[in-house]
């Protein structure tokens, strides 16, 4: 870890500034997994440019969306009953994760920046395409039981940690930012890189570009959400299969549906395909089991973690049958 | 009619300052001058360095020294029983991951670590052998160590086993686990003159006084070494590591104090591991449900230094009156750290053995519990002598009525709740613990206070609480007259506090010394004109709440105040003890509930039971069951030290991926304790503390099994295993 300097932002234009002007400049609001990467010698920035004095942290409609700060802690979104009505899915997965110590610190921006857990990247001393470009991907043919099945490429099979992101994609969330080249916004299905053959570029983020707000449009769909998260214990860990799903019913026919995968890909994963398995089908058992089986599908395994593809069926078909009360 | 302390629930004395933050432990010592020490590790597990570059390192602002295998003061190796067979940053020579190759001193910790991280090192990388499967070929038998046999062969227990009624035989495994406990490893080294004072994270003061000692060969009466509090050791810091050395030596090399607190990562690589362990067990069974023969053949992970096994087997053959037995102690010698002992050396043997004996119970169709007490003896067929333990039928059957066990239908995968299959298991618990010599002192001071001492530690275990009940129970003071003190080289020598000898060991010399403190008093007292008891025999003086009255007459009052408060100067008494080593035994029962389909299983409930004979402080002792519990349920669940097979890396070198039990994975646990003194003991006490931990893992293993008929023999029992 090396020496950085601190800088406190007044606004979110000097924010952005700060950061942009230094390449090794980086934004910290909750720093629940920043100052870790750091320590462990993962990233490595000579400066970090505060956002806790920024005015980005509320809860607020905006017409048809539900505009959250970039800046909001995770339990207070967790816990907004506009979240908890209306984007069950969003206020479930901030509430499967991490800590209540850290829902506390943590901001919702941060989250979806967090880094992956895989122990390659983490330790210092092993390889790790993301970390160093080019030095290769020790997980392939190593300790696998955690990584991807879905999204992996031969330079990184690591997954995404957040749930929130999981979430947001059964949401239809779109990420508001402001960057040095101005403001834009960004549909959460386009914010995020496939590790192709560039596994150290996560997201399509600039140099300096702050995610400033989160937008969850209100929809039927977003109203009937659920995330199921299955791991190793009961608390404060990482998924090792999850599944946002979100519905919309017309009797018993899918009118439409989310549904997005955790702990099993490089991203944050929606299934396509599993979701037209559905659309336009009553929701029983034979359709959910073609939505499970649509879901693994083209899904590569590895010699620790091929139990996640029977999992990820198993999980898919539980959250459906829950959120659509098929019995 | 005395003011019994013994045997009530007492919460730790230095219980406040601890949660308060005031409580200071070994890294929180704040000295003028100090330098902070971090540590380089290497990035290969077997090889040479060929060239190390500290330029860069030296360059950080604040960096006063960078020490390597070139520069290092050269050190004594110190002999056995400090572990490890050889001292890093003494040759070029990689012996496994992560081992140090520098050690940098710097101002501030941040510059250390900085520098630390700066050192370029180039190393001759060897392929290593990590795993016990990268070397199936080159496990042998591995020599007996200073208290455990490698092999035990009775009868024929082959010919038994081809000719029992039923006979099960199964595979067991677990892999490399890590203690961690949440306070870091951490030296404080101050040197004035030639007198070293150490503050150290140790389970053993007297052993960390020896052995640094011996590495810097400095005479022990030298060295001072302190703890006062000890935030969990669990085996991690029952020897002196490397960085104990290291420090003091480049403290005397600098002329300044050194901090060095090891990162979470590095203890992972620094103080030991429980060994991956593998073991073969058969059982065999007559018709009426007597056990006729073990096998159990063990192999387990070995450092190349080292031909020591740590997980011990003696439970296959004490528990149960096996007329044929072979258990034999492989091991196999890998590019790791050494394994050492954790909590508890008897789990993992014990893991198998009450598995086996589960699977037999479904085969002969004999209760689980019906089936060890057919068996259960209290007979040690090496030594062919009593062991001490004939009180486990009754901890088995207190604890099956206490856990509801009759309510327990037979048959696997019937109990449903929901979409959770509900299971009960259990299991035998099992641990010895060993000898150990002790040494206290007792002071009543002229205002009616009492002091004990004793150079023992307090891991967090209690043994300030229960020393306090013994030293204020043996004076007839009540609990709020009595300081010990503890944590101090310059206090009377005690052991370590280990293999849970603390309690059954301090014990005796305290209680020696306490009654010699109360017959000084009684003496002075009944010698003094100027008391209401003078003239009485000591015999006729009895003591209460800290007044000593004439038997029969209370009207002839006195006080420890008095006596010795007229007396101008303390009185001391002394005493020293060597413990009888024990084998202290209980029985465990859980519920699980299981979900199938997503693998998921949760412990829902727990009763134990346990012969630890008196029973010192019922609350301290509960939380042993609840730590064991907690333990448990992380060997039979989450735990388990990844390491890369290729580079030997340690990949879940931290909290986050090496999965202890969070709070909601823990239930509430019940504990039954059978409460009668032992009679090797002047206060009737066992050692308890790793008991129960030592049956859970089997227990939750056949409580699965018992759930959805599903048996996993591979610990951890992950969701994978289930599906």
């Amino acid at each position: 870890m090396k020496n950085f300097d601190y800088a406190v932002a007044a606004t979110p234009a000097d924010a952005v500034r700060l950061v942009a002007e230094r390449p090794g400049a980086a934004f910290v609001s909750g720093g629940t997994d920043l100052l870790n990467l750091m320590r462990d010698c993962a990233q490595t920035h000579d400066r970090l440019v505060d956002l806790n004095g920024l005015d980005l942290g509320g809860v607020a409609l905006r017409g048809d969306v539900l505009r959250i700060g970039g800046l909001a802690r995770m339990s207070d979104v967790a816990r907004h009953p506009v979240v908890r009505t209306r984007f069950p899915v969003v206020s479930e997965a901030l509430l499967a994760s991490a800590s209540p110590q850290i829902r506390n610190m943590a901001a919702l921006g941060g989250n979806l920046l967090q880094r992956t857990r895989c122990g390659y990247f983490r330790d210092p001393g092993s390889a790790c395409n993301k970390k160093v470009p080019g030095s290769g991907c020790p997980a392939i043919t190593g300790e696998n039981r955690g990584h991807a099945i879905l999204g992996g490429t031969d330079q990184c099979i690591a997954v995404h940690p957040s749930d929130l992101g999981v979430s947001l994609r059964a949401v239809d969330a779109v990420i508001r930012t402001r960057g040095p080249r101005g403001e834009r916004a960004i549909p959460f299905g386009e914010f995020q890189v496939p590790p192709g053959s560039t596994p150290e570029r996560e997201t399509v983020l600039e140099h300096g570009e702050l995610i400033t707000s989160i937008d969850l449009p209100f929809s039927a769909l977003a109203g009937k959400s659920s995330y199921l998260k299955l791991r190793d214990r009961s608390s404060f860990e990482f998924a090792v299969v999850s599944v946002a799903a979100a519905l919309e019913l017309r009797g018993r026919t899918v009118k439409d549906v989310r549904l997005a995968f955790g702990g099993v890909a490089t991203t944050s994963w929606r299934s396509t395909d599993a979701e037209a398995a559905l659309r336009g089908k009553v929701l029983d058992a034979a359709s959910i089991g073609g939505a499970a089986d649509a879901a693994v599908r083209g899904a590569v395994p590895r010699e620790h973690n091929g139990f996640k593809v029977e999992l990820l069926r198993r999980a898919v078909t539980r959250a459906l049958t829950d959120l659509g009360g098929v019995r | 009619m005395s003011n019994k302390l013994v045997g009530r629930s007492f919460a730790r004395v230095e219980g406040r300052e601890k949660v308060t933050g005031a409580a200071k432990y070994s890294a929180d010592v704040a000295v003028p001058g100090l330098l902070h020490g971090v540590i380089t590790g290497s990035r290969i597990a077997r090889g040479r360095v060929t060239s190390i570059d500290t330029t860069a390192a030296l360059a950080v602002p604040g960096v006063v020294a960078v020490y390597t295998h070139l520069n290092m003061p050269r050190l004594v190796v110190p002999p056995p029983p400090y572990p490890k067979g050889f001292l890093p940053l003494q040759d070029d020579v990689i012996r496994h991951n992560d081992q140090p190759v520098a050690y940098v001193v710097a101002e501030t910790l941040e510059q250390a670590r900085e520098a630390a991280e700066l050192i370029d090192v180039r190393y001759a990388a060897e392929k290593a052998k990590v795993v016990i499967a990268d070397a199936e070929d080159e496990i042998f038998l591995a020599p007996p160590g200073p208290e455990n046999p490698d092999k035990v062969v009775i009868g024929d227990p082959v010919g038994a086993l081809a000719t029992a009624y039923k006979k099960v035989e199964g595979h067991y495994s677990s892999p490399t686990h890590t203690h961690n406990p949440i306070e870091p490893s951490a030296t404080v080294a101050v040197w004035d003159g030639d007198n070293l004072t150490l503050h150290d994270t140790t389970q053993s003061i007297s052993l960390v006084q020896q052995v640094v000692g011996q590495a810097l060969s400095v005479p022990k009466d030298k060295i001072r070494v302190l703890m006062k509090f000890l935030g969990g050791g669990f085996g991690a810091k029952a020897p002196v590591w490397a960085h104990t050395i290291f420090t003091a030596a480049v403290s005397r090399e600098l002329r300044r104090p050194v901090k060095i607190v090891l990162t979470r990562a590095q203890m992972f690589t620094s103080s030991g591991h429980r060994a991956e362990y593998r073991q073969q067990v058969a059982l065999g069974a007559d018709r009426e449900g007597k056990l006729v023969a073990v096998r159990n053949i063990s192999t387990q992970q070995m450092s190349r230094n080292d031909k020591r096994t740590f997980n011990t087997s003696e439970s296959s053959y004490m528990l149960y009156g096996f007329p044929h037995i072979e258990v034999r102690h492989q091991g196999v010698q890998l590019d790791v750290q050494m394994a050492h002992f954790m909590r508890s050396p008897e789990g993992p043997a014990l893991v198998g053995l009450e598995t086996a004996l589960d699977e037999l119970s479904y085969e002969l169709g004999i209760d689980p519990v019906e089936l060890r007490l057919r068996n259960i003896t209290d007979y040690d067929p090496v030594t062919r002598t009593k062991i001490g333990n004939d009180n486990l039928p009754d901890c088995l059957r207190q604890g099956a009525k206490q856990f509801g066990w009759s309510r327990r239908k037979p048959k696997p995968g019937v109990t449903k709740d929901g979409r959770e299959y509900v299971g009960y298991g259990m299991s035998v618990e099992a641990h010895t613990y060993h000898a150990r010599p002790s040494s206290a002192s007792v002071t009543v001071t002229p205002d009616g206070k009492v002091v004990a001492r004793s150079g023992t530690q307090d891991i967090g275990t209690g043994t300030y609480t229960v020393m306090s009940q013994l030293a204020g129970e043996a004076l007839g003071v009540p609990m709020s007259a009595v300081t010990f003190e503890l944590g101090d080289t310059n206090l009377p020598a005690a052991g370590f506090s280990a293999a849970s000898v603390t309690v059954s060991s301090v014990s005796g010399s305290l209680t020696i010394a306490a009654k010699s403190a109360r017959d000084a008093v009684v003496a002075l007292a009944v010698a003094d004109t100027r008391s209401p008891l003078h003239g009485l025999a000591p015999d006729q003086v009895e003591i209460e709440n800290g007044f000593l009255f004439a038997k029969g007459n209370r009207s002839r009052r006195d006080s420890y105040q008095g006596v010795v408060g007229r007396h101008g100067r303390p009185v001391e008494g002394t005493g020293s003890y060597l413990n009888v080593p024990g084998y202290t035994t209980g029985a465990i029962f859980v519920e699980v509930r299981v979900d199938p389909v997503v693998g998921r299983v949760r412990v829902t409930r727990a009763v134990g039971a346990y012969d630890l004979g008196t029973v010192v402080n019922r609350r301290t002792a509960e939380s042993q069951v609840l730590g064991g519990l907690t333990w448990g349920i992380g060997y039979a669940l989450t735990e388990h030290t990844v390491m890369d097979r290729n580079s030997a890396r340690v990949v879940n070198a931290n909290l986050s991926t090496y999965m202890i039990p969070v709070n909601p994975d823990v239930p509430k646990v019940q504990a039954v304790f059978i409460d009668k003194p032992d009679a090797t003991s002047p206060v009737g006490v066992k050692g308890f503390g790793e008991t129960p931990v030592t049956g859970v893992p089997a227990a939750i293993g056949n409580a699965v099994y018992h759930a959805i008929g599903r048996r996993v023999r591979d610990f951890p029992i992950t969701q994978d295993k289930l599906l």
